[in-house]
C-alpha cells in the first residue's frame, strides 16, 4: 500500500455506513415490543412520502422514541470517537480518551453548575430559549478540565511519548470532579435522583431539546476541522520537531485540536452525559481494521462510532427488559479490559 | 553573484537561560556544500535550528534567497525552501519506507492533504537517489541503522528545497556507511545545485567532501573558509584544546589526526 488514495477511503466509510444502517434497522426492531422489519421500513417510507395519517402505537414508538434514540446515540458515538482519535493522535497515546482524560466528567460538570444557574435565574435549563447555553457550558467545563489536567502533569510529561502522567492526571481529575458532581447534584436536592444518576453514567433514554441543532453542528463542523488537520496530526505523531520540519503549525494545530475535540465533547456529553471509553474503543478497533492514518480514521472512527454505540444502547435497552440500563454502563464493560489489555501491552513494550 | 545566495544569516544572537548564539553571520550558495564543527555544547544544533527557521533568533535575521526574512514565513512555506534531518526523528511509526519518504511531500501538499501521482514520483526518485528503491515496501523500523539514516536523506529529498540541513547524520554509522553516506550527499549538492550545510564531529570527512568549513566554539564563528586556510592545527588546538596533526592530501583536502599520549596505545 503507497499513498492514500481518496477513493479507498470513500469506498471504506461507504461500507461503514451500510453496516450502521443496518445495525440501525436491528436497533429498530429490537425492544420491549418487537417490530419486524418491514414495517418499519413501511412506516418510515410513509414517513419520508409525506404520509402522516394513521399513527399508531408502533409507529409511536418508532418514530418518537427508537428512531431519535438511534440518531442521537449515532450522534454521541461518533462524536466521542473522533474526540477520541484527536487526542490519542495529538497526545501520542492510545489510552488517552475524553473519558479518561477526564474532559467528559468536566463537560457534565459544567451541564450541572449551569442547570443550578439556570435553575436561580428562573430559566429553563432544559428547553427553553437558551439552548446554546447548556452546550457552551459542557465546553468550558471540557476545555477547563483539560488545562487542569496539563497543568497538573507538568512540565516534560505533556508530549512524550507514553505521556502516563497527562492519563494518571486526567484519572485523578475526573474522580475529584465526579465528586463534585455528586456533591451539586445532592445539594441542590434534584427530585429525578434516578434519571441524574442515568445520566451522569451516560444515558441516551432522556428526551431532547432544541439544542440537539446545535450539537449537532458542532458534531458535523467539528469533524471536519479535525479532518482538515488529519494529516497534520499524522506528522505530530510521529514526534513534534519533525512535524515542524515538514511544515506543520505545530502549536496552532495542537490548540485548534484541543478545543475542537474538547468542543464536541462537551457538545455530546451537554446531552447524554458521560459515555465511558467510547473514544477509546472505537479507534482502537479502527485502527486495527484501517491503520493508523489519520486521514483514512477520522472518518472510519466516525461511522464506527455510531455503529458501536447504536449496538450498545441496544443492548442498554434490552439486555434487563423492561428495565433499561444507561448506555455508559454497557460501554464501561466493554472499555475497562480494553483498558487494562492496552495499559499491559503497552507496559511490556517500556 | 547574489543570485546564487540560498540562505544568509547576519548578527545573529539567542539565548536559552545564557547567551548560546553569538553574533553569527553566515551565507550558505547553491552548489555548496558546508561543513560544520565545534565541541559539544559549542552550539552547532541550535544554530542549525536557528537557520532552519525552528528557533527564532532574539536579534538578527535569517533571509531566504537573501532577501526574505523567514520569520515572514509560515511553516509550510519555509518547509519547501529548507529540509532538515533532525539528530533524533522520533518514531518511525506504521510506515513502509516508501510512505515515510511521502511524508517529505507534505508541505507541497493541498488542504486535504492528499499526495497526487507526481508526489509518488518524487518520492521515487528520492529513493533512487539514495539506492532505497529495492526496499520501498520494507517496515521504516526494521531497516538497519544506515539505511535509516539514508530514508531520512531521501525524505529530505522528497521536499525539493533548495537547501539541505543534516544534523549529525553520520553519527553511529560503520566508516564505510559514513563515507557512502557523505559521498552520496556531495553528489545530490552538486547535481542538484542544493545549498548544504552538514553538522559533525567527523572532521576528516567534512574535510574531504566540504567546499568551505564553519568553526563554532561558544556559539560564535571561531573561522570559516575553504578547508586549507580553516582546518589548521592552530584552529583545531584553539577548539578543542589538545594538539593535532594536519596533513594536506594530493586531492587538495586535509587530514586530521589528534597527537597520542605516550601510553595511549597500549
Amino acid at each position: 500500500m503507497n499513498r492514500m488514495h481518496p477513493t479507498r477511503i470513500l469506498a471504506l466509510t461507504a461500507i461503514l455506513l451500510i453496516v450502521w444502517i443496518f445495525s440501525a434497522l436491528l436497533s429498530l426492531n429490537i425492544g420491549s415490543v418487537s417490530i419486524p422489519l418491514e414495517t418499519c421500513f413501511r412506516i418510515l417510507r410513509d414517513r419520508l412520502a409525506g404520509d402522516t395519517n394513521g399513527t399508531n402505537s408502533v409507529e409511536a414508538i418508532l418514530l418518537s422514541v427508537r428512531l431519535p434514540r438511534v440518531l442521537l446515540g449515532s450522534l454521541v458515538g461518533a462524536a466521542l470517537a473522533v474526540a477520541g482519535t484527536a487526542f490519542q493522535s495529538l497526545l501520542r497515546n492510545p489510552l488517552a480518551d475524553p473519558y479518561v482524560l477526564g474532559v467528559s466528567t468536566g463537560a457534565s460538570m459544567g451541564t450541572i453548575l449551569y442547570s443550578i444557574l439556570a435553575a436561580s435565574l428562573g430559566i429553563a435549563a432544559y428547553g427553553g430559549n437558551f439552548v446554546i447555553a447548556r452546550p457552551l457550558a459542557a465546553f468550558l467545563g471540557a476545555v477547563l478540565t483539560i488545562v487542569a489536567v496539563y497543568l497538573i502533569a507538568g512540565d516534560g510529561h505533556r508530549f512524550t511519548e507514553g505521556s502516563q502522567h497527562l492519563l494518571l492526571a486526567g484519572i485523578v481529575m475526573a474522580s475529584f470532579i465526579s465528586s463534585i458532581n455528586i456533591f451539586l447534584l445532592t445539594g441542590t436536592n434534584q427530585a429525578d435522583l434516578r434519571g441524574i444518576l442515568y445520566w451522569l453514567i451516560g444515558d441516551l433514554s432522556r428526551p431532547v431539546d432544541a439544542s440537539i441543532y446545535i450539537v449537532t453542528g458542532i458534531v458535523f463542523a467539528g469533524t471536519f476541522i479535525l479532518y482538515l488537520a488529519s494529516h497534520s496530526l499524522n506528522l505530530i505523531s510521529m514526534g513534534e520537531e519533525s512535524a515542524l520540519i515538514l511544515g506543520v503549525e505545530v502549536r496552532r494545530t495542537k490548540i485548534a485540536v484541543y478545543v475542537v475535540a474538547s468542543l464536541i465533547t462537551g457538545a455530546v456529553v451537554s446531552i447524554s452525559g458521560p459515555i465511558a471509553y467510547i473514544g477509546l474503543i472505537c479507534p482502537h478497533i479502527a485502527r486495527m481494521m484501517f491503520g493508523c492514518d489519520n486521514r483514512m480514521l477520522f472518518p472510519a472512527v466516525f461511522v464506527f462510532g455510531a455503529i458501536f454505540t447504536t449496538l450498545a444502547d441496544t443492548i442498554a435497552r434490552t439486555l434487563l427488559s423492561p428495565t433499561e440500563l444507561p448506555v455508559g454502563v454497557i460501554t464501561a464493560l466493554c472499555g475497562a479490559p480494553l483498558f487494562v489489555y492496552l495499559l499491559r501491552r503497552r507496559g511490556g513494550k517500556a | 553573484m547574489n543570485n546564487t545566495i540560498a540562505l544568509e544569516a547576519s548578527n545573529l544572537a539567542f539565548s536559552y537561560k545564557k547567551p548560546v548564539v553569538r553574533n553569527l553571520s553566515l551565507r550558505l550558495e547553491r552548489g555548496i556544500m558546508i561543513g560544520m564543527i565545534g565541541p559539544n555544547g559549542s552550539g552547532k544544533t541550535t544554530i542549525l535550528r536557528l537557520l532552519a527557521g525552528i528557533l527564532r533568533p532574539n536579534s538578527g535575521d535569517v533571509l531566504l534567497g537573501g532577501n526574505t526574512p523567514l520569520n515572514r514565513l509560515g511553516r509550510k512555506e519555509i518547509a519547501r525552501h529548507i529540509a532538515v534531518v533532525p539528530q533524533s526523528n522520533g518514531t518511525w511509526n506504521y510506515h513502509t519506507v516508501f510512505q515515510f519518504v511521502l511524508l517529505g511531500r507534505s508541505p507541497h501538499l493541498s488542504l486535504l492533504g492528499f499526495e497526487s501521482t507526481n508526489d509518488e514520483e518524487i518520492a521515487l526518485g528520492a529513493l533512487k537517489l539514495t539506492h532505497l528503491e529495492h526496499m520501498r515496501d520494507a517496515r521504516a523500523t526494521e531497516i538497519s541503522g544506515g539505511e535509516k539514516q539514508r530514508l531520512l536523506l531521501a525524505r529530505a529529498l522528497a521536499q525539493q528545497t533548495e537547501i539541505l540541513m543534516l544534523d549529525e547524520l553520520t553519527a553511529n554509522l560503520d566508516i564505510n556507511y559514513q563515507v557512502e553516506l557523505m559521498r552520496m550527499i556531495s553528489q545530490i549538492t552538486r547535481e542538484k545545485n542544493l545549498a548544504t550545510l552538514v553538522v559533525s564531529h567527523e572532521i576528516n570527512l567534512l574535510a574531504a567532501f566540504c567546499s568551505r568549513i564553519v568553526l563554532i566554539a561558544d556559539g560564535a564563528i571561531r573561522s570559516q573558509g575553504i578547508v586549507s586556510e580553516v582546518i589548521t592545527r592552530d584552529n583545531l588546538k584553539d577548539l578543542f584544546g589538545m594538539d593535532f596533526s594536519v596533513r594536506s592530501t594530493n586531492s587538495g583536502t586535509s587530514e586530521v589526526m589528534p597527537h597520542l599520549n605516550e601510553g595511549d596505545n597500549a
